[in-house]
């Protein structure tokens, strides 16, 4: 297969070298001059650039919209200015100029992934998100910026508005099973960036390749789709400086109905009863929670050097003690153009530095903060912490107080590229990038811990922890453009490599002397010469793994009103079998502009109206590392020639044949917009199929060793509708509203999950928790969706209030007497309906966002009410089902849909009032004041916390006994540009 | 301007295209097959591999393996639900009620482990076999007992396995076929009885340096187990060629950990005590040392109440799941030292450490008995609801039972702490198979050598003012007599269901919460997980 791709690459090569005998030429001409005006207001906009077509001649207008330039005898001039339409006048013609506000984005630039496009002459599914329609208050992850605003992107928090989370991402639902689940995040031209170096107000817009005909161009990385994100940059003109700033507070959305002391005295019984009455659940809050955040930017500079620089701070604290933040770091970019514009050079430099507080703000502890007996102390006599005795019983409290564990966490990246455009319109560059993420973990448990008087006699325990992780990348393009009178080409070819390593150590030892030192000096621990003692232990691992593919891409149109883009990639990863490393990775798409059709030009309904088609073929190598080596494992320690040495035998079956999954994704797209684009939309209908579903399948024991073999055999198939409509229902003079809606709809099938050789019998998800083992909750099995809850069918309660479930044939039986056979299908925990509504209310200088976001079509499985509210959870506390519904029910817990509730929810996500402030002053060019609520309130039947979990993974829609606080976050900020 | 141009953008390009398209991967911190076995270590820790893997299925150490069906399925040991605690998708309630179905954890798993073990023994024969032994300081003889100790290690694997699911597949090369056939338990039977002896005498006489090896002690009492049991296994039964491995065992053949010839510890403690690596009753056992290879017979899993360590002073707690049947526990008698010592009843104290005053000197509950002391009782019932009469499978609480503490592990500060070896075969254990082959061969009758053998053995659980109402005689040691003598001693082995099926008990007799069940279930059904990608398995009689 090196042969292909040195072919691959010569063709490339040559067909470059073809474009750069090519070239241009044009001559002088007379003096034009005129004015430019609003079409709507007939007010003059200073600031258009009014350019000689394919020319680099060009001016501005000045503040009162007037220019003069000199341009050719038949030149065409072209008008543009952002937020209008541009317009083409000939030279001869030009005077009195109008320009017309544009719809929204028509004329955007949008990044598709080594390069850019017009909205207009997109034939992809691509969505892109500028900052300004950004969900407004502080973003914990930068993926908040864009929850809800993406037809199909899906972005939850299934830790809620913990500093600490993150966000889980994923495009058109499930494409794997084993390989990554989450799209490709590129920031500003780097695969695989890293979220922790944006700040929200470094970010310029989110590009989101949804399709296979959009994300084939990132190759084996495309299956889950591509979120390309770029960041604010220099640019010429007066020195800027913007300040943002705001101040965030947490607070509680719903409380848990956990038992009052007299309430758990009735159930649990008066021999319980120790005295007290505490509410540990509010103990673990930081009710006074606060968070702000700064960021300062300074860009300038000129048309040939010009830079942007921003540095952060942000002090981030949840609603759980001990349960903190702080970053501060810094972006810089710079641009310089040289060699008579001929090369360019832009560079990015971005920091984070964080230190994080892990210790509070665990769901275990929330878990504890319920199940306490209310009654029991918080302190003995001696003002030491009192521990209850119960089963997996902690006191959540003492361990805050009794443990630390923080991490400190470097990230960095630095990027520069140099495009060289040794003639009109061809471009090329090289672009090196290198991004690494450092930390360092520490963790102290006091003497009096616990966690050390059980586990490590009363001596304490230490750990230290480091990872560093580097990924390298360089990638060069070669990209030309020709136009020949109507027809436009653009050609794009490149290569790309990347390399990452990750390495790690950690190390702990306990037997402490002292709390003094704390893991400061970590030998100080006598475990390391006392065999009696629990054995400190080390570990340390390294990783690696190789990308490297050759691309190009060909872009026609035809006056810009059919268009057509194909994509190759061929790419190798190190992750594969001898036999499978490398892919090809194609696609194809088309555009037709229905709207400009002569026969469209009666019809005036429409200002837009696009057809789009894509077909892409994409892959995952989102695997572990070395899966396809035949490596041997350890087995514990065993007695050799009176030493007792480690035993090493097989731990996988070879697989010499390990590929890519491969996704086909076909797409069919319709932009459309109507009324003087006062309404406008999309809808794009979806069809894709992983094929080579990567799994661990059950392999034949005998004759294998292990009774699974990781290999390539299933097929997923996924299929959607997603629609998009913009509209301005309301545009006076003072007052306008926007309103957006987005909605889509996703289904997913296990179409098969076997071949000749592996037969995959049903897999098993979502564990159910100790106590009981009830197995677990979801299955998957060929024909069937992913995300099924399976389980049994609650028949109703007998008079002594035992279970009742279904058996096979329809008969009842209690718990014991029910088995596997008896299981069916019971619901699903992947919603799947999504929508959201997007208002901004406009008027004067006020802003109003009233932004909605909804999940249906699902279910959710109760865990909390499952075993906190049974009866039998005593002499735990219990929340209050056990009062209300499952009053009746006296038998230990089961797993049935009896547990199972519908989770559809509407969420009042984002309510933000902005005042923007007109100040008649040279130093403050504007001033915007506002304040924003999220999570404002929810409309559910669901009885639990917050019907929105986890819902991008194999084990979605299962509610667990240990959570993070659900809040409503309340903001105040402030904008200032001067 | 052009032409430097070109030679410019031309430069440009071959830079990103010449460069590298090597996709190798460095596997930094894992091995792989072709650096490995590069000298004796290496060659020894694939050989041990199979071994350190027999402590997840042969040993109870959490697992769910031929240990835990073996024992659950039997009339002394049960894993009730204990309120909230221990449903576990049902499945012990279906092992005590025999109702397995092919698509049961109770099924997939034991054979999974097993096979996995066995895999291991291929891997390993394949690998040495290819090897230059010479190139890595080792010899030829080493090659040939190195194999032949696999080989007859294999074959304990489909010992086992052929005991819990009769007729199975037999595979000795790794891969080969793709889809090995059922084999009828008779073929599986002679496969498994050539394999010993065919390698029994090159392997080496069991010494203290081979302890937790398989010698050549190990290779006959495998035959002992096979012998005796021929006639359920095969229809043929094979009484002279058990009594005669016995025979060889005990007369010193096989070699022994102690001395010449293998002896009977003089008391009931010794064999599992954390010093019994080198017990002289031991033929072949899991070695274990925790203090020097970080590796334990973990037993704790299984059996410890949630707050057992603080009786012992040790580090661990357990799961509180596998207690004593109560017909079981009644089957002793109280001056039995085995119900004295390897049971717990009654209220539990805290190990003196751990005592912060007098009056914290008893183990607290955290369940039912939540900061109650913890007293263990007999029965299996919600006594704190008040409940009477025989329990059942459902009914248990925290303190349900009596447990397990036939091993001990010592206290963290002994220098021996949890260093306990497992037991796979005694010597005790052959004077009773000696005895049993004598007495069957016999009509059933006893005979005076199998009393005495029995006696040798019993005697030892009896203080002296005890024994002389307890010694068998020829009268009084009868089949069932037997089989319950059987289940007192080795209580807690792993034996029991073996031994109920030979005595021809384990589907038709009644015991506390368990009916008489059908023949079928003499035998486990094949996985279902197997049968769906394996053509040529065919399920067991009953299980279709």
């Amino acid at each position: 297969m090196h042969k292909r791709s040195t072919f691959w690459a010569q063709t490339c090569f040559a067909s470059m070298v073809l474009m750069l005998l090519s070239h241009f030429a044009f001559s002088q001409g007379k003096q034009v001059s005129g004015k430019v005006t609003d079409a709507e207001t007939k007010t003059p906009i200073p600031g258009v650039s009014v350019q000689v077509k394919n020319t680099s001649t060009g001016t501005i207008t000045k503040p009162d919209g007037s220019f003069s330039l000199t341009a050719p005898e038949n030149a065409v001039l072209v008008f543009s200015f952002i937020g209008f339409d541009s317009k083409e006048v000939p030279a001869n013609a030009a005077g009195n100029i109008v320009l017309k506000p544009s719809v929204k984005s028509l004329q955007d630039i949008v990044v598709i992934g080594y390069g850019t496009q017009k909205r207009n002459e997109v034939t992809t599914a691509v969505a892109t998100v500028k900052a300004e329609s950004f969900n407004q208050g502080g973003a914990r992850s930068p993926m908040d910026l864009v929850q809800g605003k993406v037809a199909g992107l899906v972005v939850t928090r299934p830790n809620g508005n913990n500093p600490n989370s993150s966000a889980s991402i994923q495009i058109r639902g499930l494409t794997s099973m084993d390989g990554d689940m989450q799209p490709l995040i590129v920031i500003d031209g780097i695969p695989g960036g890293n979220l922790d170096l944006l700040q929200q107000d470094d970010i310029a817009s989110f590009d989101v390749l949804k399709d296979g005909s959009a994300a084939a161009i990132y190759g084996t990385r495309g299956n889950n789709g591509v979120i390309l994100i770029t960041t604010k940059k220099g640019k010429a003109g007066e020195p800027e400086f913007n300040y943002s700033t705001y101040l965030q507070r947490e607070a509680v959305a719903k409380k848990p109905g956990i038992l009052s002391a007299a309430d758990y005295l009735k159930i649990a019984g008066e021999n319980n009863n120790q005295g007290a009455n505490v509410n540990m659940y509010d103990l673990l809050l930081d009710k006074n929670n606060l968070s702000h955040y700064h960021n300062f930017a300074a860009s300038g500079g000129t048309a040939t050097t010009n830079y942007r620089a921003s540095v952060y701070y942000n002090d981030a604290n949840g609603i759980a003690l001990q349960n903190g933040r702080q970053q501060y770091g810094g972006r810089i970019n710079i641009n310089q153009t040289g060699l008579q514009g001929k090369l360019s050079l832009q560079l990015n430099l971005a920091t984070n530095l964080n230190k994080a507080n892990m210790n509070g703000g665990r769901g275990g502890d929330f878990e504890q903060a319920v199940q306490r007996n209310p009654t029991a102390p918080l302190y003995d006599a001696n003002g030491k912490f009192i521990e209850t005795n119960g089963f997996n019983n902690y006191n959540p409290l003492a361990r805050l107080m009794q443990e630390q564990n923080t991490r400190d966490q470097k990230t960095n990246s630095g990027d520069l590229r140099l495009t060289l455009e040794p003639i009109k319109d061809l471009k090329i560059s090289a672009f090196g990038a290198i991004v690494s993420d450092d930390y360092n973990d520490r963790e102290y448990r006091s003497k009096i811990s616990r966690s050390s008087i059980q586990d490590y006699q009363g001596g304490g325990y230490a750990r230290k922890a480091n990872y560093t992780g580097k990924d390298r990348t360089f990638e060069s393009t070669v990209d030309y453009t020709k136009r020949v009178s109507d027809h436009t080409f653009n050609i794009m070819g490149g290569y790309s490599y990347q390399y990452s390593t990750w390495e790690t150590y950690d190390m702990n030892n306990n037997g402490f002397l002292t709390d003094a030192f704390e893991d400061w000096n970590i030998n100080a621990g006598n475990a390391i010469n006392d065999p009696k003692l629990p054995r400190p232990s080390m570990n340390s691992r390294k990783e690696d793994n190789t990308l490297i593919a050759f691309f190009g891409r060909i872009n026609y149109n035809y006056q810009q009103k059919y268009m057509l883009q194909a994509i190759l990639r061929h790419e190798g990863s190190s992750r594969f079998g001898v036999n499978n490393k490398w892919g090809n990775f194609p696609a194809i798409s088309a555009g037709w502009v229905i709207s400009k059709e002569a026969f469209m030009q009666d019809i005036n309904i429409f200002n837009n109206l696009k057809l789009r088609a894509g077909y892409g073929v994409t892959g995952n190598q989102g695997i572990p590392n070395y899966k396809a080596l035949i490596t041997m494992g350890t087995g514990g320690a065993y007695l050799q020639n009176g030493k007792w040495i480690q035993t090493y035998g097989p731990n996988k079956n070879p697989n010499p044949n390990l590929k890519w999954e491969t996704k086909k994704e076909l797409n069919i797209g319709l932009d459309w917009s109507i009324l003087n684009n006062r309404i406008g939309g999309a809808l794009d209908v979806y069809n894709r199929r992983t094929n080579d579903l990567l799994y661990a399948y059950s392999s034949q024991v005998p004759a294998n060793i292990v009774s699974t073999m990781y290999t390539n055999v299933g097929v997923l198939a996924n299929s959607g509708v997603e629609v998009v409509l913009n509209t301005v229902p309301v545009k006076l003079k003072d007052f306008t509203w926007n309103s957006d809606v987005t909605f889509n709809f996703q289904k997913n099938k296990v179409v098969s999950f076997s071949n000749e050789v592996y037969k995959t019998s049903p897999q098993y998800f979502g564990d159910l928790p100790s106590p009981g083992n009830l197995g677990q909750a979801i299955r998957v099995v060929e024909g069937g969706p992913l995300g099924s809850f399976y389980g049994y069918r609650f028949a109703g309660f007998n008079d002594a209030g035992q279970w009742l479930l279904y058996k096979k044939d329809g008969s009842k039986a209690l718990a014991s007497e029910v088995n596997e056979d008896d299981k069916a299908v019971i619901g699903t925990g992947i919603p799947k309906y999504m929508a959201s509504w997007s208002n901004t209310f406009r008027y004067k200088n006020w802003d109003l966002t009233v932004f909605f976001r909804g999940k249906f079509g699902f279910q959710i499985l109760n865990l909390q009410d499952m075993y906190f509210g049974n009866k039998k959870w005593a002499p735990n506390n219990m929340l209050d089902y056990v009062l209300g519904k499952n009053a009746k029910l006296n038998d230990n817990p089961a797993y049935s849909d009896y547990y199972l509730e519908k989770g559809d929810f509407v969420k009042l996500d984002n309510l933000t009032l902005g005042y923007n402030f007109q100040l008649k002053t040279k130093y403050i060019r504007n001033l915007r004041l506002y304040a924003a609520g999220r999570n404002i309130a929810t409309i559910t039947k669901y009885s639990g916390l917050d019907p929105e979990l986890q819902d991008t993974a194999l084990d979605s829609g299962i509610d667990s006994r240990g959570f993070y606080p659900r809040t409503r976050s309340y903001t105040i900020g402030l904008n200032i540009g001067f | 301007m052009k032409k430097s141009n070109i030679i410019l953008g031309a430069a440009f390009m071959a830079l990103g295209l010449g460069a590298c398209t090597k996709l190798d991967e460095k596997p930094y911190s894992e091995i792989t097959v072709d650096n490995f076995y590069r000298n004796r270590e290496e060659v020894m820790s694939a050989v041990l591999r199979p071994f350190t893997h027999a402590n997840a299925w042969a040993a109870p150490t959490g697992q769910l393996g031929y240990w835990r069906v073996s024992e659950l399925s039997a009339d002394q040991l049960a894993w009730p639900q204990k309120g909230r605690h221990g449903y576990d998708g049902g499945n012990w309630i279906r092992l005590h009620n025999h109702q397995w179905i092919a698509n049961d954890d109770n099924v997939w798993n034991p054979w999974n482990l097993m096979f996995w073990g066995m895999g291991f023994c291929n891997a390993t024969i394949r690998d040495l076999s290819s090897l230059d032994f010479t190139k890595i300081g080792m010899t030829e003889a080493d090659k040939t007992s190195i194999i032949a100790e696999t080989k007859v290690l294999r074959a304990w694997h489909y010992l086992k396995l052929m005991d819990l699911y009769g007729n199975i597949p037999v595979v000795t090369q790794v891969g080969v076929p793709e889809s090995p056939a059922t084999k009828p338990r008779k073929e599986v039977f002679e496969f498994i009885e050539k394999e010993i002896r065919d390698n029994a005498e090159q392997l080496q006489p069991l010494s203290p340096q081979l302890v937790g090896r398989v010698t050549k002690a190990g290779a006959y009492a495998m035959l002992v187990e096979l012998y005796l049991n021929a006639e359920e296994w095969t229809g043929t039964p094979r009484w002279d060629d058990c009594i005669t491995y016995c025979n060889k065992i005990i007369a010193g053949d096989g070699g022994s950990l102690a001395g010449s010839i293998p002896a009977l510890e003089p008391n009931i403690t010794n064999a599992f005590a954390n010093t019994n690596s080198n017990s002289p009753e031991g033929l072949f056992q899991i070695a274990y040392d925790f203090r020097s290879g970080n590796f334990r017979f973990g037993w704790n899993g299984d059996f410890w109440h949630y707050r057992q360590r603080q009786i012992y002073n040790a580090d661990r707690d357990g799961n509180n799941g596998i207690v004593v049947i109560p017909t079981a526990f009644d089957a002793f008698k109280d001056k039995d030292l085995r119900k004295q010592q390897w049971m717990l009843i009654g209220s539990m104290k805290k190990d003196p450490a751990l005592r912060t005053s007098e009056a914290d000197s008893l183990v607290l509950g955290t369940e039912e008995y939540s900061d109650k002391p913890l007293v263990f009782v007999k029965e299996i019932r919600r006594n704190s609801e008040g409940e009477t009469g025989e329990g059942g499978m459902t009914r248990g609480e925290e303190n349900s039972g009596a447990r397990f503490a036939k091993y001990l592990p010592g206290k963290t500060d002994d220098p021996n702490y949890w260093g306990n070896d497992f037991m796979l075969y005694r010597l005790t254990e052959i004077y009773y198979n000696k005895a049993e082959a004598l007495m069957r061969k016999n009509g059933k009758m006893a005979t005076q050598e199998a009393v005495d053998l029995i006696n040798t053995c019993k005697k030892r659980a009896f203080k002296a003012a005890d024994w002389t109402t307890e010694a068998y005689t020829t009268t009084t040691l009868t089949m069932d007599e037997l089989l319950a003598e059987r289940g007192r001693e080795f209580i807690f082995e792993g034996k029991r269901r073996e031994d109920m099926i030979r005595f021809g008990k384990f589907t038709t007799a009644t015991w506390w919460d368990h009916k008489p069940t059908a023949d079928k279930y003499k035998l486990f059904a094949i996985p279902f997980r197997q049968l769906s990608i394996n053509p040529n398995l065919k399920q067991n009689p009953g299980f279709e």
